[in-house]
């Protein structure tokens, strides 16, 4: 049974027909124990279905557990969304737990900002990152009912796309109660950068960028 | 499949052209529906997007009786409607819903809303003046730990806990109805005497057992260690009291220009309000404010009105690469 309405599914043809450059979702699951999984391996199998330039990799997060290493996977159910084609390219974009609700945006958003290979990102925010010198770890919890959620996300997901050394995942926080314990995230969009600093809301790129540079000084 | 995944809300629709409209204006009071007689008397493709009848400065007013052409008396609500019948009666449509960011830089230019994306090639923000100037105390210390401002956000956090909401309009009492889905018991704060509020939403608050309705009650403080204890609140009259909650929702409102949505991609003026030229334009082409948002500007809603008329001609003439505004008489 197809989760996507005809008339979204066409849509979602639709826009995907701009993609140039191919993008593989890569998807870790576990089908015995994860909640969720089996729900985020259809969303991922049915969007790749919807374009040719789409592909799918669905993983055992125990069996495959090299390749789950090879992309820092630790939680799931995860999606990596990676650029494929002759120059593949992991930009450190993760999605964990189910893009459901809102975050399906993020998704869709995510799927076509990797084939463009273009952020979006102000000229200022994108020097920022090309200079970055020390890692930068970006979670950015949210819930599938919020409407703010994925603006944050994609911004996150943009930064991870400007430089190597930022890496971004939504979290999907009543699936992780403990990440959401250990960072105390009792209202989404929360981002937290590298365990210690945090955001509330759908910051502005301006603001976002301070708080990050005030993280890395 | 027993599982709603909600995958269609929030779907970013680009090539349908369900979604796409030549004009969205944002804001449905007297600035809003006057600009949208005028976009869609010009055959421009309208849509208005509003909170609520009862959101807005007008909405929640008694008795107009100055209003030019209406003698009165009449309530705000009763107005607008008046203006929205209008505005409908040459095609614009009306949707209720709230907006949660723009996309200017976009092409066309795109507004997220809680039910998805619509995209325009012009916008008309029109969203009036009833954001608050100051937050109570523990407020700003305990936004995310606890203090919320969107319930179908966070509701989930505080599955069997009791919760503060504090606020007398449509929205408030929405969120607070949505919180019951999750809470074990909402202490409702009503600062005002009445609520603004539309009869339906007042009966279905009133008739459910969770929700306990103090009116006429001030928030003077949220406090907690780390997350929300409590809220301190005050009736009218009476000695103030402190009620243990997990989380304070927070919709009261106040007299500053409602820009949170508009992420910092406007300039604004340090009492929160934006400068457009003599045309309603912003600094953004095709970006267009109107009404309470506006600098220097007369708070009545004949003027709002007005600047609504502007602005929907200086939108026409934007689209459709005009020299000069086509007057509308002969």
């Amino acid at each position: 049974m197809s989760l996507l309405k005809e008339t979204d599914q066409q849509h979602l043809r639709e826009q995907f027909s701009a993609l140039d450059t191919p993008v593989k979702l890569v998807m870790f699951t576990q089908e015995m124990e994860c909640q969720y999984c089996t729900e985020t391996r259809m969303i991922s199998e049915e969007v790749a279905s919807l374009s040719e330039n789409i592909s799918v990799e669905v993983y055992d997060f125990v069996r495959d557990q090299e390749i789950a290493e090879q992309y820092n996977i630790d939680k799931i159910p995860a999606i990596a969304i990676v650029r494929g084609g002759k120059q593949p390219k992991d930009y450190g974009i993760r999605l964990y737990g189910i893009p459901s609700g809102y975050e399906f945006s993020s998704l869709i958003e995510n799927i076509m900002m990797v084939s463009r290979g273009e952020s979006g990102l102000s000229p200022e925010t994108k020097e920022w990152a090309a200079n970055l010198e020390q890692p930068v770890h970006l979670q950015v919890f949210v819930t599938p009912t919020c409407p703010y959620c994925p603006q944050a996300v994609i911004m996150a997901h943009q930064l991870a796309m400007e430089s190597d050394m930022i890496t971004a995942d939504m979290v999907e926080a009543i699936e992780f109660p403990h990440l959401s314990n250990r960072y105390q995230v009792q209202g989404v969009p929360r981002t937290v950068i590298n365990d210690d600093f945090h955001m509330e809301g759908a910051a502005p790129e301006p603001m976002l960028l301070g708080k990050l540079q005030e993280a890395v000084a | 499949m027993s599982l709603d995944l909600n995958l269609n809300i929030g779907l970013s629709t680009v090539g349908s052209s369900a979604n796409h409209y030549d004009v969205i204006i944002i804001g449905g009071g007297p600035g809003g529906a006057s600009a949208a007689i005028y976009t869609a008397r010009a055959d421009l493709r309208t849509l208005v997007i509003d909170k609520g009848l009862t959101a807005g400065a007008l909405g929640i007013t008694g008795k107009i009786s100055n209003y030019p052409g209406v003698p009165g008396p009449v309530t705000g609500a009763e107005l607008v409607e008046i203006m929205r019948g209008q505005a409908e009666s040459f095609g614009a449509e009306f949707l209720t819903d709230k907006v949660v960011g723009i996309d200017m830089k976009a092409e066309p230019k795109m507004v997220m809303a809680g039910t998805g994306a619509f995209y325009a090639k012009a916008i008309i923000l029109a969203t009036g003046s009833m954001g608050r100037t100051s937050s109570v105390k523990g407020e700003e210390e305990l936004l995310g730990r606890g203090v919320s401002y969107c319930a179908t956000c966070d509701g989930a956090f505080f599955r069997n806990k009791t919760v503060a909401v504090i606020g007398n309009n449509d929205e408030a009492l929405e969120e607070t109805l949505f919180l019951t889905k999750f809470t074990e018991k909402i202490h409702l704060i009503v600062p005002t005497p009445d609520m603004k509020a539309r009869d339906v939403l007042m009966a279905e608050v009133s008739a459910n057992p969770k929700i306990d309705i103090r009116m006429g009650t001030a928030l003077k403080e949220i406090s907690g260690n780390g997350t929300v204890q409590a809220v301190r609140v005050k009736p009218r009259g009476g000695a103030e009291e402190e009620l243990p909650v997990s989380g304070a929702f927070v919709y009261l409102q106040g007299g500053k220009p409602i820009t949170d949505y508009l992420m910092a991609q406007l300039e604004t003026k340090p009492d929160g309000c934006l400068m457009v030229d003599a045309e309603m334009q912003t600094a953004v082409p095709g970006i267009f404010a109107i009404g309470d948002l506006l600098c220097s500007h007369i708070k009545q809603a004949v003027i709002a009105a007005a600047d609504g008329v502007i602005a929907a001609v200086a939108a026409d003439k934007y689209i459709n690469g005009r020299e000069k505004v086509k007057q509308d008489w002969k």
